[in-house]
């Protein structure tokens, strides 16, 4: 036990001090979620002050979250082929389960801080209130977060050495992630105001759903994706 | 034997046809598209069944059959989910005025279609060895047919309009659509079959050329 946890706080450190150090992506997912937000605040501009802002709030916010969270992951693995450090990544003592879990932390941090620097910008350029429920916001956030690190881990080991691996991750990991952004969306419509905390109506909302039901899902979701992916890892990076 | 099955499984699809245009027509007319639909929709979902089994048993056996089997039953779920997914539009556009929606049952059809057309690419575009290319499009398989299940409930999130609420008048239509299920699954059946002896075959010609 102490020897798998010595080896996945080893992978976790050395990640995040390669990025700090050298800031391979950060900089780089910042200025593409920002020129996201940018353009779709612009195209906007017609529905300002109307029950249409919020719903390009939470577009904005999810495009910008993928597209730049994608960028983390084809990193997490990428930053391994130089000097062909990734052999040495599978010779440590370590089960190939460990160095999963280890990636995806480090994976799910850098999202973190993206996310720390995007979301107050959406609010503010949009004029969003989130009133007193920050705890559900970051809850949701964090939800998305694990779930996209979750898949993208898994498959940033396997698209590196492919030509196109940037459009081959985005393509793999944004088709297996659907079932889950669905809830996302609807939790993120109810927080930013676009929609009843809870739907049990008839006509064109004849569905029932709560903000707590959409954050079971995600909850459950989560957990199926990276049990999942922790499974299978050992299968695909072995050779 | 395949070319016998063949032209069985076009027997029972001119019947079932011949059916639907006469004595089994559902009315409102439109409504006659289901006899291609819902057997298309059935063959895509047990192709994804035959993906997921022969993924695992990839996995479990490491015999590039499996791998092969699971290529060519998500090559003919590719062609069942696009007919499906298209005849789904036609009858939406006619019976509901719209050509898609983001209700459940269409929402977990256009996934499929997706999941499907990804896996195909993911097979042609990863480098290296074939026992690792086969081993990462296994996992993907079964990652992908989590999907689906999840897909279906999550959806519940989106407003819903399929509701198929008709049910057969005579025995003549229960007749012309078992027919062209059972024709539409012999042929897949047999496309299968042929994809993959296709595949196996190259797979030999390649391990030739490179000896």
């Amino acid at each position: 036990m102490k020897s798998v946890w010595s080896g996945f706080r080893a992978v976790v450190v050395k990640d995040i001090v390669i990025e700090l150090r050298a800031r391979h992506v950060l900089p780089t997912m910042i200025v593409l979620g920002l020129l996201i937000v940018f353009v779709l605040r612009l195209v906007s501009e017609p529905s300002s002050g109307r029950a249409e802002m919020p719903m390009m709030a939470a577009a904005a916010l999810w495009i910008a979250f993928l597209f730049s969270g994608l960028l983390a992951q084809e990193r997490s693995f990428g930053v391994e082929q130089q000097n062909g450090c990734v052999d040495g990544l599978w010779l440590a003592p370590m089960d190939a389960g460990t160095v999963y879990l280890a990636k995806l932390t480090a994976n799910v941090v850098i999202l973190s801080v993206f996310e720390l620097v995007i979301v107050p910008i959406v609010l503010l350029s949009f004029d969003l209130r989130i009133e007193g429920r920050w705890l559900d916001l970051v809850t949701v956030l964090a939800l998305g977060n694990l779930g996209l690190s979750s898949i993208g881990t898994l498959f940033s080991a396997v698209v590196q050495l492919a030509r196109t691996r940037g459009s081959l991750l985005s393509i793999v990991v944004l088709v297996v992630l659907m079932p889950m952004l669905i809830p996302a969306s609807f939790a993120l419509l109810v927080l930013l105001g676009a929609m009843p905390d809870e739907v049990a109506g008839s006509g064109t909302m004849a569905f029932v759903g709560s903000f707590k039901a959409a954050r079971g899902y995600m909850l459950a979701f989560d957990a199926v994706f990276v049990v999942a992916c922790w499974l299978l890892f050992g299968v695909i990076v072995e050779e | 034997m395949r070319r016998w099955l063949m032209v069985l499984a076009m027997v029972m699809l001119i019947l079932s046809t011949g059916l639907g245009l006469t004595k089994g027509q559902i009315v409102p007319v439109q409504r006659n598209i289901l006899y291609v639909h819902v057997p298309n929709s059935i063959g895509a979902l047990l192709c994804f069944v035959a993906l997921l089994i022969a993924s695992v048993a990839y996995l479990i056996t490491d015999r590039p059959i499996y791998d092969l089997v699971a290529a060519a039953s998500a090559e003919v779920g590719t062609v069942l989910a696009t007919i499906l997914n298209a005849t789904g539009m036609i009858f939406s556009r006619a019976e509901w005025n719209v050509w898609w929606t983001p209700s459940p049952r269409l929402v977990s059809s256009a996934l499929l279609w997706f999941l499907y057309v990804v896996y195909l690419i993911l097979r042609t575009s990863l480098p290296g060895s074939y026992r690792r290319r086969a081993r990462v499009c296994a996992v993907f398989g079964i990652i992908a047919f989590l999907d689906v299940p999840m897909v279906y409930i999550s959806a519940r999130f989106i407003p819903d309009i399929h509701r198929p609420d008709f049910s057969f008048e005579s025995a003549w239509q229960t007749a012309a659509l078992v027919l062209s299920l059972s024709g539409t699954l012999v042929l897949a059946g047999v496309l299968l079959w042929l994809r993959t002896d296709v595949l196996r075959r190259r797979l030999e010609l390649e391990s030739q050329l490179h000896r």
